[in-house]
C-alpha cells in the first residue's frame, strides 16, 4: 500500500511547545513531536507501539494556535498534525478541565465497580483519572451500562463490555496485528461495544483465543476465565493429589509482576511458590516438551517417507483453533501429537502414579500457561477420556500472580528452589526454548538429526532460525535417505495466514512449519502479565534469557534427557509406539463457521439509517 | 408567505446564524433586521407555517412564541439518537444535554443547570470526533450564549407548550447523491467490520451496487469534505468492496419474505424497460408487495448498462446477477418486447396491470447533422449502434472484427466506451474528434485518461465538416478546426469553426458519440403519454407522473442521456409515487424531500469544519496494464484488498448535520 502515505519523515518544522521553540516534523502529531521533546499529554485510547490512533477517548487535548487563524483551537493531539509556526498549549486551564471533564465523561458508562475488578490498581482507565486530577463522577447511572452484556461463554476469555472504553485497541490487534479480524464494533451511542462477526458469542466466533486482545485492552473489559478458586479448592482438599506445571515461557515472563527486572529466570522461586500454595508435586511443562519432540520428529520424518509434507507443528492452541476454525482443509496437515500441556497430564495420570504408587484418581493437574487459549485446549472433548480431563485446571500467568496475592506471598522474598521430583522434570536445552518463535523447530532438528544419521548435530544454535521475521525459512541436510529438509517458522497470526494461503495455492514449499500464534511465540502469549501503554515491550529480554537457558543446559537434546529415555524404557517402548500414540495423539475437528445470512437479517440489524423496509 | 393581516413570518423575532446575533422582539418593522437569504422559509408544508428552524450554524425563530427548550431537546434527541458512540464527549454530552433539557421541558426536577449544559455542549462542540458531534450543540450554545434570559424565563414557566416538528440528518456527500444513500453509514459499517451491513444500507436503495461501484459518476465524492484535506474517500471504491459481499458462500441473500405486507394478486405494474431505472422501480414495488412484471425489447436485462457499458468497466455477470435478484423477489422479465412495435400502453393496461412506470431509456444515438451523413453507410455507427455491436461480438452472438483506423466524435463517456471498445475490437488506430477543450470533455477524467495511456489519439477544438464516401462505404471524415470564442456573461466559451482549416482524415469506420434520444416509434400518440421538447417523456418533476394518469416515467426516457445513479433514483421515487397513487390515489408530500429542498436552497451544507486533520492518502483500484488490458474485454479495474477498505474506510470525517424545523401543525406522514 505505497499510495497510502505521500509524505514520510516530513521536512522540519517550527512549532512552540508551551512556549519553548522546538522542531516538528511536516505531518508527524503532535502527540509525536511532543513526545519526542519530552511534554507530557495524557492519552489514553492511543497506543504507540501498535501504531493506533483512533481518536475515540478525546482525552489527549492541547489549545493550538495556527497561523492565518486567530485564536485558540483545541485540538487532539494523537490525531492533529502540526504546521509550520503552529504554538502548541499542553497545560492550559482550560486544557486540564476539558480533559478533566472528558475523563468524567468517560466513567459516565463504565461499570464503576473497581474494586471487584481484576484490573482494580493496574487500570490505564483509572492511571487517566488521576493524571487529569478528577475528583468528582457526576454523571455515572448504572442503566447507562445494561445495555452492554457480558460474555462468558467461553471457557477461556472473557468479554465484560461494561467496562469498555471503546479505545478499539482490541480491534486494531485482531485486524491487523493478528489479521484474524474476529471482532466487530457493535451498538451505538452508551450500548456501543465491540462484539464477535456475525453477532456470535465468544465460544461460537471466529475469534481463536490468542489472547493478543487481553493484552492491549486498558481496562478490566478483556481477560481471562478466572480459576484461582478452583485452585484453592483443590489445595484445601487433603484427598486430593494437586500437580502443577508451568510452561517454558512463564519462568521468564514472571518476575515484572513482582519488581524483578523483566527476562529475569525465576523458575527456582516459582517452584518455592508453588511449594508454599501447597502443591504436592511440582513438574516443569520443559520435560513434556522434550517428550513432544520426541514424537514429533519420529511423526514427521515417517511422514516425509510417505511423501507427505508439508506438516505443522500442533504445540499451539491458538493455532489449532485458527485451523480449525479458518483452514479446516489443512488440518490433515497438523501433527497429531498433543501439545506439551497436555502430554504431561497424561504422563502424569498415567506413568506418574505407577512410578510413585499413587491412585490417578486423587491426581489433579494444574497448568500455568502464558496463554488463554490452553484453557479452550483444556476442555476440547478429544483431550479426555471417561470423563477424565488431562489438564484440571489452567492458570494464566496473570492468574498465577493473583492466586499468590490472595495467598499473601511475597514472591520476590522468596528462597529459590530446585525441582525434586524425579520422574517429570529434567529437561533439555531444547525443550527449554519452546516458549519463543522458532524454538520448538530448533528443538526438532536437533532430534531428527540424530534419528536419522546417529550422530549429534554440530552446531546446535541455529541462527538462521533465530531471527525475528514474521516468516523464516531455513533447510536442514539429515541426509540418509531424507536429504535436505525445508522448514520454516511463523509466528503472528497475520505471517501465518499468508503463508497457509500459500501452501493451499501450492506456491510454498515446506516440509515443516512451526507456527505459534502470538507474534514472538509463548514468551507474548495472550496469558502473560499485561503491560500498560505498551505493546509486547519485554519480548526480547524474555527471548534471549529463554535462548541463555538452554546455552548453559548440561543436556541440549530432547533425545538426552534421561527423564524422557527413562519415560521411554520404562513406559512408553519407544517414540510413535502404539502406547504412545494412543497416549500422547491426538485428532482435529473442522469448526468452520458458515454465516449465511439473508438481505433480511442485516436489515433488521441495520441502525443509525433511515430504512425504508 | 404572508397571512393576511399578519406579520410575516419568514421575518426573523430572534435567533443566531453563523455567529451573527438577530433579535427582533420588541422592535417595529422599520428597525427590525432580516437575512435576505431565509425570505423563502415560511411554510414547511401547504398551510403549515415554519415557526422556528434550527442548524449547526444556528437557528432562527420567525414565531416568538416558539419554546426554545423544546426545539432544542428535539433536536439533541436527534443527535443523541444518531450518536455513534464511538468518541467520548459525544457519547455522553448528547444524552446528558438531551435528559437536561427534557426535565426542563416537561418541569421535572432539574439535574443539571444551564452552566453544566453549557461546558457540555462546548465540550461535545470542541473535542468531537466527527461532524455529527462537532456540530450538534452550535444551536444549543447560540442560545445559551446569547438568549440565556429567555432559556431562564421558559424554565421558570414550566412545563413547555406541545409543538411539532421534525429532525432531519444529513451529509454532503448524501445530499449530493441522487439516491440519498446514507454514505457515513455505510462507511461506518465498513470501519465496524460488518461489510454485510453496509451493502445493506445501499441496498435499502437500489439492488444494483456492484454495478454503482463500478461505474457511478459519483456526485458524493465531488461534494466530499474530505478533499478539503486532501482527496474525497473513495466513496465508489468502497461500495464496489462490498458488493462483492454479494456473491461467493457467505452472499447476502434476497428471499421472498422480505416483502412484509403481499398485495393481492391483482396489485400488477408493468415496468417498460430493464435498464438500471426500471430495475430498482420493479425492485422497490416488488418490496412493497406488488406484483411486477418487467418488459424489454432486449433479450437480456440491464439495459445501458448491460449494453451501453463495455465489460472492461462493467462485467456482464454483474449485471445479471443483480438483475436477477428481481426473479428473488418475484419478478418476472419478458424480453423481446419492444413498447410500440409489440404492445402499447393501451395493451399493458388491458392486461390488468394497475400502473405503468415506463423506463425505456434513450436508445436512438444522435446524429451529427453534417454533409454527407447517411445512417446506411457501411462503417458509419452512431455511438449506442456500436456499442451494441461489442455487446453482441463478447456475448457471442454476433462476431464482428474491426480493422482499420476509427473515428469517433464526442466526449461523453459513451464516446470513451466507443474509442476504449474499438481498441479492443482490433483497430488499427483510434481518433478521438471533440470540438471543445480537453477540460470540457463531459466524460470521467479517469475515462479519459484510461483512453489515453491505452493509446487513442485526442483531437481537441476539432469537428467533422462532411462525411466521405465511396460506393457505400465511409473513407474519411473532413474535418474543421474550432476557435473558442470570448465568454459569454456566465463565463462559458462556444466555439465556432475557424473557416479554411478543412482537411480530411481517412478512415474506415466513423462513429457518432455524441447523444442520445429516445427510440422513434417506442411512444405514439395514441399512447396519450406527452412528449416534451427535447423529445422525452413529460413527467411531473415530484411524482414523475406522466400526462396519463397510470403512467410514471423515468430515467433516460424523462431526463434525456443522464447517468446510472439518476436513473436508479428515478426509479425508486417513481415506486413510491406508484404506491401512492395506487393506494391512496394521490402522491402524498414528502417531509424528508421538503428538507432537503430548504438545506439545498439555502446552502446550509457550505460550512465545514476547521480542525488541522492528517493527510491519508485515498487507495486505487488495482487495475491491468494498459498494454495488456488494451486488447482484451476483461475487467480492468480489481477489487481493493480487506485492509485497503478499512484504510479507506477510516479516512471518513462524517460530516453529518442535523437539521429540524418547529411548526404549526404536524407533519404529515409521507414515503420514507
Amino acid at each position: 500500500m505505497d499510495t497510502l502515505i505521500a509524505e514520510t519523515a516530513g521536512t522540519p518544522v517550527n512549532v512552540t511547545i508551551d512556549g519553548q521553540p522546538v522542531i516538528a516534523y511536516a505531518e508527524e502529531t503532535i502527540l509525536t513531536c511532543a513526545r519526542r521533546h519530552k511534554v507530557n499529554i495524557p492519552t489514553l485510547c492511543e497506543m504507540h507501539d501498535i501504531d493506533h490512533a483512533p481518536g475515540t477517548c478525546r482525552v489527549c487535548l492541547a489549545e493550538i494556535r495556527t497561523p492565518g487563524r486567530d485564536g485558540l483551537q483545541m485540538a487532539t493531539t494523537c490525531n492533529t498534525p502540526v504546521c509550520e509556526g503552529m504554538e502548541i498549549l499542553t497545560h492550559t486551564k482550560r486544557v486540564r478541565d476539558m480533559q478533566r471533564l472528558q475523563v468524567e465523561l468517560l466513567l459516565a458508562d463504565h461499570d464503576q465497580d473497581c474494586a471487584t475488578c481484576v484490573r482494580h490498581g493496574n487500570c490505564e482507565l483509572q492511571d487517566i483519572a488521576h493524571f487529569v486530577g478528577l475528583r468528582t463522577n457526576r454523571f455515572f447511572r448504572p442503566e447507562r451500562i445494561a445495555s452492554r452484556g457480558i460474555d462468558d461463554s467461553s471457557p477461556a476469555l472473557i468479554r465484560d463490555m461494561t467496562k469498555c472504553i471503546r479505545c478499539r485497541r482490541c480491534v486494531a490487534i485482531c485486524r491487523e496485528g493478528q489479521a484474524v479480524d474476529a471482532l466487530v464494533v457493535t451498538g451505538s451511542g452508551q450500548s456501543a461495544a465491540v462484539g464477535l462477526h456475525y453477532g456470535t458469542s465468544q465460544k461460537d466466533s471466529t475469534c481463536i483465543t490468542c489472547g493478543q486482545c487481553v493484552l492491549v485492552c486498558p481496562t478490566g473489559a478483556l481477560g481471562e476465565r478466572d480459576e484461582t478458586d478452583l485452585v484453592l479448592d483443590m489445595l484445601y482438599d487433603p484427598e486430593i493429589i494437586t500437580v502443577f506445571q508451568f510452561a517454558p515461557a512463564v519462568r521468564v515472563g514472571f518476575g515484572e509482576e513482582f519488581g524483578l527486572p523483566p527476562g529475569t529466570n525465576v523458575e527456582g522461586q516459582i517452584i518455592s511458590a508453588l511449594r508454599t500454595l501447597g502443591a504436592d508435586i511440582v513438574l516443569d511443562t520443559n520435560f513434556a516438551a522434550d517428550v513432544v519432540i520426541m514424537e514429533e520428529a519420529t511423526e514427521l520424518l515417517r511422514r516425509l517417507g510417505q511423501g507427505k509434507k508439508p506438516t505443522f507443528t500442533s504445540c499451539c492452541p491458538a493455532w489449532i483453533n485458527f485451523a480449525e476454525r479458518h483452514y479446516p482443509d489443512i488440518l490433515p496437515l497438523l501433527s497429531s501429537t498433543k501439545s506439551p500441556q497436555q502430554c504431561l497430564g497424561k504422563i502424569a495420570k498415567t506413568y506418574l502414579p505407577e512410578r510413585m504408587g499413587l491412585d490417578p484418581a486423587r491426581i489433579r493437574v494444574v497448568s500455568i500457561m502464558p496463554c488463554i487459549a490452553k484453557k479452550d485446549e483444556r476442555v476440547r472433548e478429544q483431550l479426555g477420556e471417561n470423563g477424565v480431563r488431562e489438564i484440571d485446571v489452567v492458570l494464566t500467568t496473570r492468574e498465577f500472580a493473583r492466586l499468590l496475592r490472595r495467598q499473601g506471598i511475597d514472591f520476590a522474598a522468596l528462597p529459590s528452589s530446585t525441582f525434586d521430583n524425579p520422574y517429570m522434570t529434567a529437561y533439555s536445552g531444547a525443550g527449554a526454548i519452546f516458549g519463543t518463535t522458532g524454538g520448538v523447530m530448533e528443538a526438532a532438528v536437533r532430534t531428527m538429526y540424530k534419528v536419522v544419521t546417529g550422530e549429534e548435530l554440530a552446531k546446535i544454535e541455529l541462527d538462521q532460525l533465530r531471527g525475528f521475521e514474521g516468516v523464516r525459512s531455513a533447510t536442514v541436510d539429515v541426509g540418509n535417505g531424507i536429504g535436505v529438509v525445508k522448514i520454516a517458522m511463523c509466528h503472528g497470526l497475520k505471517p501465518t495466514r499468508e503463508l497457509v494461503e500459500a501452501v493451499r495455492a501450492g506456491t510454498a514449499d515446506f516440509d515443516f512449519i512451526e507456527i505459534m500464534a502470538c507474534p514472538g511465540g509463548c514468551v507474548d502469549g495472550g496469558g502473560n502479565l499485561r503491560s500498560k501503554k505498551a505493546y509486547m515491550p519485554n519480548a526480547m529480554k524474555r527471548r534471549e534469557s529463554l535462548f541463555a537457558i538452554d546455552h548453559v543446559a548440561r543436556v541440549r537434546q530432547s533425545h538426552n534427557n534421561p527423564q524422557v529415555q527413562a519415560l521411554y524404557r520404562d513406559f512408553l517402548e519407544q517414540p510413535y509406539s502404539e502406547k504412545a500414540h494412543h497416549l500422547l495423539h491426538t485428532y482435529y475437528t473442522d469448526r468452520h463457521l458458515d454465516m449465511v445470512r439473508t438481505v433480511k437479517d442485516i436489515w433488521q440489524e441495520i441502525t443509525m439509517s433511515t430504512m425504508i423496509y | 408567505m404572508s397571512h393576511e393581516g399578519e406579520v410575516s413570518l419568514a421575518h426573523i423575532s430572534y435567533g443566531v446564524w453563523d455567529g451573527v446575533v438577530l433579535d427582533n422582539r420588541g422592535k417595529d418593522a422599520p428597525d427590525r433586521v432580516a437575512l435576505s437569504e431565509f425570505d423563502s422559509i415560511d411554510e414547511f408544508n401547504p398551510g403549515n407555517p415554519i415557526r422556528a428552524f434550527f442548524a449547526d450554524r444556528g437557528f432562527l425563530v420567525f414565531d416568538p412564541e416558539v419554546s426554545l427548550i423544546d426545539a432544542l431537546w428535539r433536536y439533541l434527541d436527534k443527535a443523541a439518537e444518531q450518536s455513534c458512540g464511538k468518541c467520548t464527549p459525544c457519547r455522553m454530552g448528547t444524552v446528558l444535554i438531551r435528559d437536561a433539557l427534557n426535565q426542563l421541558r416537561i418541569g421535572d426536577a432539574v439535574q443539571l443547570d444551564f452552566d453544566t449544559i453549557d461546558t457540555l455542549a462546548q465540550q461535545m462542540a470542541e473535542t468531537s470526533l466527527c461532524g455529527l458531534g462537532r456540530t450538534c450543540a452550535g444551536a444549543l450554545l447560540g442560545a445559551l450564549h446569547h438568549f440565556r434570559g429567555a432559556l431562564e424565563a421558559e424554565a421558570d414557566a414550566g412545563p413547555a407548550p406541545r409543538q411539532y416538528g421534525m429532525s432531519y440528518m444529513t451529509a454532503p456527500c448524501i445530499e449530493a447523491c441522487p439516491s440519498r444513500i446514507n454514505v457515513p453509514r455505510y462507511i461506518d459499517y465498513i470501519r465496524d467490520g460488518k461489510p454485510e451491513h453496509s451493502l445493506g444500507v445501499i441496498l435499502q436503495k437500489y439492488p444494483m451496487a456492484a454495478t454503482c461501484g463500478r461505474v457511478c459518476v459519483r456526485f458524493c465524492e465531488i461534494a466530499c469534505h474530505r478533499s478539503l484535506v486532501d482527496q474525497p474517500v473513495g466513496i465508489k471504491t468502497l461500495k464496489r468492496y462490498v458488493a462483492d459481499h454479494q456473491k461467493g458462500p457467505n452472499a447476502l441473500n434476497f428471499t421472498r419474505d422480505l416483502i412484509a405486507h403481499p398485495l393481492p394478486d391483482d396489485m400488477r405494474v408493468a415496468v417498460v424497460g430493464a435498464g438500471p431505472s426500471g430495475i430498482s422501480c420493479a425492485y422497490h414495488l416488488l418490496l412493497h408487495g406488488y406484483h411486477v412484471d418487467i418488459l424489454d425489447a432486449m433479450g437480456e436485462a440491464g439495459g445501458m448498462a448491460a449494453i451501453g457499458i463495455p465489460s472492461y468497466r462493467l462485467p456482464k455477470d454483474v449485471v445479471k446477477s443483480e438483475s436477477e435478484i428481481l426473479i428473488s423477489l418475484g419478478g418476472h422479465f419478458l424480453f423481446n418486447q419492444a413498447l410500440g412495435r409489440d404492445y402499447s400502453i393501451d395493451d399493458l393496461f388491458a392486461r390488468g396491470y394497475k400502473a405503468v412506470y415506463l423506463a425505456l431509456g434513450c436508445q436512438q444515438g444522435t446524429q451529427m447533422g453534417v454533409k454527407g451523413e447517411d445512417p446506411t453507410l457501411s462503417g458509419y455507427e452512431t455511438g449506442i449502434a456500436f456499442l451494441l455491436i461489442v455487446h453482441d461480438h463478447i456475448a457471442g452472438i454476433k462476431t464482428t472484427a474491426l480493422s482499420g483506423d476509427v473515428v469517433v466524435v464526442g466526449g461523453g463517456n459513451v464516446a470513451m466506451d466507443c474509442v476504449r471498445s474499438a481498441l479492443r475490437m482490433g483497430a488499427n488506430s483510434v481518433h478521438l474528434i471533440y470540438r471543445r477543450t480537453r477540460a470540457d470533455m463531459p466524460a470521467d477524467k479517469e475515462e479519459i485518461e484510461a483512453a489515453e495511456a491505452e493509446g487513442v489519439i485526442f483531437h481537441f477544438l476539432t469537428n467533422p465538416s462532411q462525411v466521405i464516401a465511396q460506393d457505400g462505404r465511409v473513407v474519411g471524415v473532413e474535418l474543421v478546426d474550432m476557435a473558442q470564442t470570448d465568454a459569454d456573461a456566465k463565463g462559458r466559451r462556444n466555439v465556432k469553426p475557424i473557416p479554411g482549416t478543412e482537411r480530411v482524415m481517412t478512415c474506415t469506420t466513423l462513429i457518432s458519440a455524441i447523444g442520445q434520444q429516445v427510440q422513434s416509434g417506442a411512444i405514439t400518440p395514441v399512447d396519450g403519454v406527452a412528449m416534451n421538447r427535447w423529445k422525452c417523456v413529460d413527467v411531473d418533476a415530484t411524482s414523475l407522473a406522466t400526462s396519463r394518469p397510470g403512467v410514471f416515467a423515468g430515467g433516460d426516457c424523462a431526463t434525456g442521456p443522464s447517468t446510472l445513479i439518476h436513473a436508479m433514483a428515478g426509479g425508486l421515487r417513481a415506486a413510491r409515487a406508484i404506491d401512492d397513487w395506487l393506494q391512496l390515489g394521490e402522491v402524498r408530500f414528502a417531509p424528508r424531500a421538503r428538507m432537503r429542498q430548504i438545506v439545498a436552497e439555502h446552502k446550509m451544507l457550505a460550512s465545514c469544519v476547521n480542525v488541522p486533520v492528517k493527510r491519508i492518502y485515498r487507495v486505487h483500484h488495482p487495475e491491468l496494464d494498459p498494454e495488456v488490458r488494451k486488447s482484451m474485454f476483461e475487467e480492468v479495474e480489481h477489487n481493493i484488498t480487506k485492509e485497503e477498505a478499512y484504510h479507506e474506510a477510516n479516512r471518513c470525517m462524517r460530516c453529518y448535520r442535523i437539521y429540524s424545523v418547529i411548526t404549526d401543525q404536524p407533519i404529515p406522514e409521507g414515503a420514507v
